[in-house]
């Protein structure tokens, strides 16, 4: 990584400061920003945020801080309640998407705004607004590929979108909005769905596109991101500014405690040593087929055991999901054989593997781990509630106090912060979801609890509550399969790590042997050799 | 420190908290309704005064019609009678996901079905009158089958294939009323069903019979099933989040099936009380004149009754009174019909309006909930 | 709430049972059909019947339309209840099942039952002699397609009920009369034939349109329609087709039932057969106020004016009602009116002219209509009639 402290590359020898805070000129300037929403949620309060020319700015906070708020703000789509902003010195008005791209600025959302069936040079023709018509294309491809040799930003123009990697698309995403002329370019949570190496590329573009005069603003919660990348950062907490400082000097405690507010880094409790036992799954030669017919799982074997957190770490997209889907029963299982406490789990449901002694925590919570528009009460027995317990007399009636008993139990043991039993999930923080959602399956007292991504998209304190519960469970002697994109959570949590590329499991490391650069290669498929077997 | 006190008093506050907000949600459902209802009868009175009707004579009328002594009551009642369960039909179905609009023409096979049973077989009354009312449940449910299984398994839409299913069920009925089932001695009609299977009057001098206790069964059963039953529970779920019941260990699959054949058993059974509990003809008529619509207005009873059991019961009550009222704001006010049915219209779309737009509000957020996941990053939280 | 509702419903019950009381002079209630008022034919027949009785007799009048079958009980009884009219009136077959049970309940109330029948002392059942007007059209209807070089008529009725049979027969006697009197007239040997279709729908336009242009593809000249709103599909079928060979008046033309028609599709309908039931509800209220009300049956024939041919004047007196209800404007009435007189120069005189002699055949008793009343004698007639 360049130190974004020493002068950019391009920069002739002379040292020019990239930070309002180091002495540059502001050239964004955006005063007491507030937000209130018409049914009186206040957004942000009071908001000043302060850019220079060509400098990287990482906007850093939980979610829901306000920083995508903010952000929508500044590109024109959303209006705000009060404040000014300053581009280069003038007051600006920013109604509309439009407005905001006609004084340079645009941004890049975390959900890609691209036709999957088109190409990329189609895309960004579209982006622009143009017709698709044959004059418009040739200077079209022109242009962009200029763009391309001088940003470094390369990517097929001629291959429907849907066919190519989430980093490609991403790097057309980026195309697309600073083919726009752009000077301002607001990057939304840019590195959630790629690999390290991806990453890597992504910041060397984006510190080329700066020593070129383009300013960057970074909405990101990752600690590491800001360090690496940023001149400076402003911390956003609940719509208020906590502070705004250069990222030189900075460590990630100093901007984890702006961020929470306490020290408290996503650190793991203690972990209690375990005598071997038998294996809770033992997984042979397992595949799986993917929706569309492919071999998404191909001849998979591992065994995990009791009082062990089991990772599988890898870029999403790799056959993981497919693999927890059949080890919980979701989907069939083309090939091969996996063992429950000894016993097969081929062709068992998810009703019968929870007898068996399995709870699974999905990776995608909103689709399959709870009903939305149901409440809290109701939610809390999802998949228990055909059990006898929550019965009357009557044949087959629940037994609506009894359940209303459990969920109480359960909102308290888990800290589910709730208005009450009544509400939506729905209505609830992501967070608080979670909670419920994992909650719920502990309270199925498992022998093995898969767990899908259980912290994406929550704030540091619901991630260190569910990681916190993890471990607490590994310690209780339970077995626990943790599926996971995020590597801090893997290294953190892991007690052996297995690593998917394209359907297969390219290595297994103990907890010895992790590290976090080699992990990286082997989740971008490269395998160095050292540790096949 | 002792915990318990602090959390015994946590889970207090969450209880009363719980009890604040479904008192609230309760007024403010009830707030809705009196503010549509008064908006609908503005509006009706305003059409009728602009068309020369004293509207406020008819509105008198309409109350005696529907309440004004015991007689006008009970054909409020019997009116209402096909509707409660019409109303289930659409309101059960909704519940667990579907837009089932095939209640017409389940009713018509049960009323069928009626004929030909009530006709045919002899039996000892209270025999006769639940042989009768079974054969009219199983045709309805066979004949919702299909829609259900196309659904299953090839993915055929509801509403188209129910609609169809009318189709089928009103020219099969006319083919049937005036070759198999027809009266020789009375061709605009099918045979009379036996005495024996025959409701009669409760209160001599007006039409309703003991159908409406059946109906109101029906609607507490599937109260009962819908928020009492771990079936009932999932069938919800099949509406709301299919792939969170496959989750939870049941069958998206048997969900849609109980769903279709349920309703199907009251279509079925609301087509038998038009034809053994209506006095005085006993028969299906060949223009299927005494069954007409109330399949339809099943849906706009379910939509007024927010798609619950309870609420549906109220709500065919409210569109029988209205049915009933009809006659006296003719005879009063001399409003006809047309102009009667216009301001019904006002009075049934202000009722319903709400919940059509939830309704949609809900299919739109189906569907954006599955864009989002399809899309890889991170999952989206509620800002707060 | 419900108890409050209750004692305000019964004052202003009262309140009307006082206000009514004071002017009444007689009073009429009719109950219309499934379908109602704004047929243009059978039920608005009946309304005319009803105002004639206001202008006439100075009665008041109610009317009640029925929104399904299951209606039909509440609101005769209903009116029965009030107590306040000399006779209901009942339009329409399908009310009979209603009428027979309020007959027996309201025993000292007088009623009146169009096109049906109820044994009791307090119904008088009136019905038209159907077959004898059907069989004067059936007579134009032959001729003028014999004089246009066509061999087909058609019938298009609603559903298969006696009353209907008795229709068709007439209409079969009618061309048959007519074709026989044209061969002894010229010395020839022709034939027409009728194409007939049972929609099962009295409706339903739809079924009556496709019904129509059927029997239009298979070369009918006239097609004569017995289905009520059914019926409207088969005026536009038929306009329909005669505009597509460019034509402003028929031939092909259609024939109205119940009510003078002529005016729908003007220059497309040649006559209509005119059941005079505003004749059948005047008779009821008038006897029922000059005491010769009586239970029972009672056909009004031809010759009593029970049925006829339309004339202009009926036709404009049709059109005025149509403009009362709302389906026409009184501008449109000129244009209306020479459509209908073109369509009449446009059929021969000679049907004209045989249409006339067996009206007084009828009336005079020389020839007698055969009448079908069921099935079997519905498929005697029609083999009878077209074996030549």
């Amino acid at each position: 990584m360049p130190d974004r402290s020493a002068p950019p590359a391009g920069a002739a020898g002379q040292y020019k400061p990239v930070s309002v805070l180091a002495g540059a000129p502001p050239w964004l300037e955006m005063r007491g920003i507030t937000k209130v929403y018409p049914n009186g949620t206040r957004a942000l309060e009071n908001v000043d945020l302060r850019v220079a020319k060509g400098e990287i700015h990482g906007l850093l906070g939980e979610n829901g801080a306000g920083k995508s708020t903010l952000m929508k703000i500044l590109s024109g789509i959303l209006p705000f309640t009060s404040g000014r902003i300053l581009l280069g010195g003038r007051e600006v008005s920013l109604r509309s998407t439009h407005d905001a791209l006609a004084h340079g600025i645009g941004m890049v959302h975390q959900h890609f705004s691209l036709v999957p069936t088109f190409n990329a040079l189609d895309n960004i023709i579209l982006g622009r607004g143009a017709s698709l018509a044959s004059p418009d294309r040739a200077a079209a491809r022109k242009r962009i590929q200029r763009l391309m040799e001088e940003t470094g930003l390369h990517a097929p123009l001629d291959i429907p979108i849907e066919q190519l990697p989430v980093g490609t698309q991403q790097r057309i995403e980026i195309l697309k909005t600073l083919d726009r002329n752009v000077d301002l370019l607001i990057l939304d949570e840019p590195t959630a769905v790629l690999t390290p190496q991806e990453t890597d590329q992504l910041f060397e573009v984006l510190n080329g596109l700066a020593a070129r005069g383009t300013t960057i603003i970074l909405i990101t919660h990752k600690l590491r991101e800001v360090l690496a990348l940023t001149n400076a950062v402003t911390v956003l907490r609940s719509g208020r500014v906590v502070g705004s400082r250069l990222t030189e000097g900075a460590t990630a405690q100093d901007l984890a405690r702006m961020m929470v507010g306490t020290e408290r880094l996503p650190e793991v409790k203690e972990r209690r040593q375990h005598e071997k036992t038998e294996p809770v799954l033992r997984v042979a030669g397992l595949t799986v087929k993917g929706d569309g017919g492919q071999d998404a799982v191909k001849n998979v074997s591992f065994e995990i055991n009791a009082g062990e957190i089991f990772a599988i770490a890898g870029v999403t997209g790799n056959g993981q999901s497919e693999l927890i889907e059949a080890l919980s029963g979701l989907r069939p299982i083309a090939n091969g054989r996996a063992y429950l406490l000894g016993h097969s789990i081929n062709g068992k449901g998810p009703r019968e593997l929870y007898r068996m002694g399995l709870a699974h925590v999905p990776e995608d919570r909103h689709r399959l781990g709870m009903v939305a528009q149901f409440s809290v009460l109701e939610n809390s027995i999802l998949g228990v509630h055909h059990e006898p317990r929550f019965r009357r007399g009557l044949p087959g009636t629940l037994h609506w106090g009894k359940v209303r008993r459990y969920a109480r139990d359960l909102v308290h043991r888990f800290q589910v912060v709730t208005p009450s039993l009544a509400t939506p999930m729905r209505s609830l923080s992501g967070g608080n979801q979670q909670k419920l959602v994992v909650g719920r399956e502990l309270a199925k007292s498992p022998s093995l609890i898969i767990a899908g991504q259980p912290t994406r998209g929550l704030d540091v304190g619901a991630t260190a509550a569910i990681r916190d519960l993890l471990v607490d469970i590994r310690n209780e002697g339970k077995a626990v399969l943790l599926v996971s994109a995020d590597l801090d959570e893997v290294l953190a949590l892991a007690d052996r790590v297995a690593v998917m590329y394209e359907g297969e499991i390219l290595a297994i490391l103990e907890r010895h042997e992790f590290d976090r650069e080699r992990i990286g290669l082997l989740m971008g498929g490269v395998h160095d050799g050292s540790a096949a077997g | 420190m002792d915990p318990r006190p602090v959390e015994q008093r946590e889970l207090e506050a969450l209880s009363r908290r719980e009890r604040q907000r479904q008192l609230r949600g309760t007024f403010a459902g009830l707030a809705e309704i009196v503010v549509a209802l008064v908006i609908g009868l503005f509006v009706g009175a305003l059409v009728m005064d602009g068309a020369g009707y004293d509207w406020k004579l008819a509105y008198e009328g309409l109350l005696i019609g529907a309440f004004g002594d015991q007689w006008a009551i009970a054909d409020t009642l019997a009116s209402a009678t096909p509707l409660i369960l019409t109303g289930l039909v659409f309101g059960l179905s909704a519940r667990a996901g579907y837009f089932n609009i095939g209640a017409q023409g389940q009713m018509i096979v049960g009323a069928l079905a009626a004929v030909a049973v009530g006709a045919h077989v002899s039996a000892p009354p209270v025999m006769a009158v639940t042989l009768t009312f079974l054969a009219a449940a199983l045709a309805g449910a066979l004949w919702a089958l299909p829609a259900a299984l196309l659904k299953a398994t090839r993915g055929v839409h509801e509403v188209i294939s129910t609609i169809m299913f009318n189709w089928i069920a009103h020219y099969t009925a006319l083919y049937m009323v005036f070759n198999v089932l027809n009266d020789p001695r009375s061709a605009e009609r099918t045979v009379r069903v036996l005495p024996e299977a025959r409701l009669g009057a409760i209160i001599p001098g007006a039409d309703m019979t003991a159908a409406i206790f059946v109906a109101v069964g029906v609607a507490l059963f599937m109260y009962w099933l819908l928020w009492h039953s771990p079936w009932g529970y999932e069938m919800r779920i099949a509406g709301l989040n299919p792939s969170a019941l496959r989750y939870a260990g049941a069958s998206p699959l048997w969900s849609v099936n109980l769903t279709f054949i349920l309703a199907g058993i009251a279509a079925g059974i609301a087509g038998a009380t038009q034809i053994i509990g209506r006095p005085p003809t006993y028969a299906l008529y060949g223009d299927l004149s005494n069954v007409r619509n109330l399949g339809f207005d099943g849906i706009a009873v379910a939509l007024i009754g927010r798609n619950h059991p309870l609420g549906i019961i109220l709500a065919a009550i409210f569109i029988g009174a209205m049915g009933a009222g009809s006659r006296m704001m003719q005879i009063m006010a001399g409003v006809p019909l047309d102009m009667v049915r216009i301001v019904h219209g006002t009075v049934i779309i202000a009722l319903a309006a709400p919940e059509v737009w939830s309704l949609l509000g809900k299919f739109l957020s189906r569907g954006r909930a599955r864009r989002e996941a399809a899309s890889t990053a991170h999952s989206k939280t509620v800002q707060r | 709430m419900r108890k409050a509702s209750i004692l305000l419903a019964a004052l202003l019950v009262s309140l009307l049972a006082v206000s009514v009381g004071a002017l009444a002079q007689g009073s009429l209630a009719i109950v219309y059909d499934v379908g109602g008022r704004g047929d243009l034919s059978f039920n608005d027949m009946a309304a005319l019947g009803g105002e004639r009785a206001v202008r006439e007799l100075g009665v008041r009048l109610t009317e009640v339309e029925s929104a399904s079958t299951a209606d039909f009980l509440p609101n005769l009884r209903a009116l029965a209840r009030s107590r306040q009219h000399d006779v209901i009136v009942g339009v329409g077959f399908l009310i009979q099942d209603a009428m027979a049970q309020v007959a027996e309940e309201f025993p000292n109330q007088k009623f009146a039952l169009i096109d049906g029948f109820v044994d009791a002392p307090n119904v008088m059942s009136i019905s038209f002699a159907d077959h004898e007007g059907s069989a004067l059209v059936g007579a134009l209807a032959a001729i003028t397609a014999l004089e246009n070089g066509g061999d087909t008529v058609g019938i298009v009725l609603g559903i298969e009920i006696p009353i209907l049979l008795r229709f068709e027969v007439g209409y079969r006697a009618g061309v048959r009369w007519a074709v026989d009197r044209y061969n002894e007239i010229h010395g020839t040997n022709k034939q027409v034939r009728v194409l007939y279709t049972y929609t099962g729908a009295f409706d339903d336009p739809a079924r009556g349109k496709t019904a129509a242009e059927a029997m239009l593809g298979q070369g009918a000249t006239v097609v004569y329609q017995v289905a009520g709103g059914t019926g409207l599909g088969v005026f536009e079928a038929v306009e329909s087709a005669a505009r597509g060979q460019g034509k402003v008046v028929g031939p092909p033309f259609a024939i109205g039932v119940d009510s003078a028609q002529d005016y729908i599709s003007p220059g497309f309908i040649a006559v209509s057969m005119v059941k005079r039931v505003d004749n059948g509800v005047f008779e009821a209220i008038k006897r029922a106020l000059d005491g010769t009300f009586q239970g029972g049956a009672v056909t009004l024939k031809l010759a009593e004016g029970g049925v006829a041919a339309s004339s202009v004047e009926m036709v404009e007196l049709f059109f005025d009602e149509a403009v009362a209800a709302g389906a026409k404007t009184p501008e449109e009435k000129a244009v209306a009116m020479a459509g209908v007189r073109a369509a009449r120069e446009a059929v021969p005189q000679l049907a004209w002219d045989l249409l006339n002699e067996l009206d007084s055949l009828i009336r005079s008793g020389e020839y007698v209509v055969p009448e079908a009343l069921d099935r079997d004698t519905a498929e005697y007639w029609r083999s009878v009639l077209s074996t030549y």
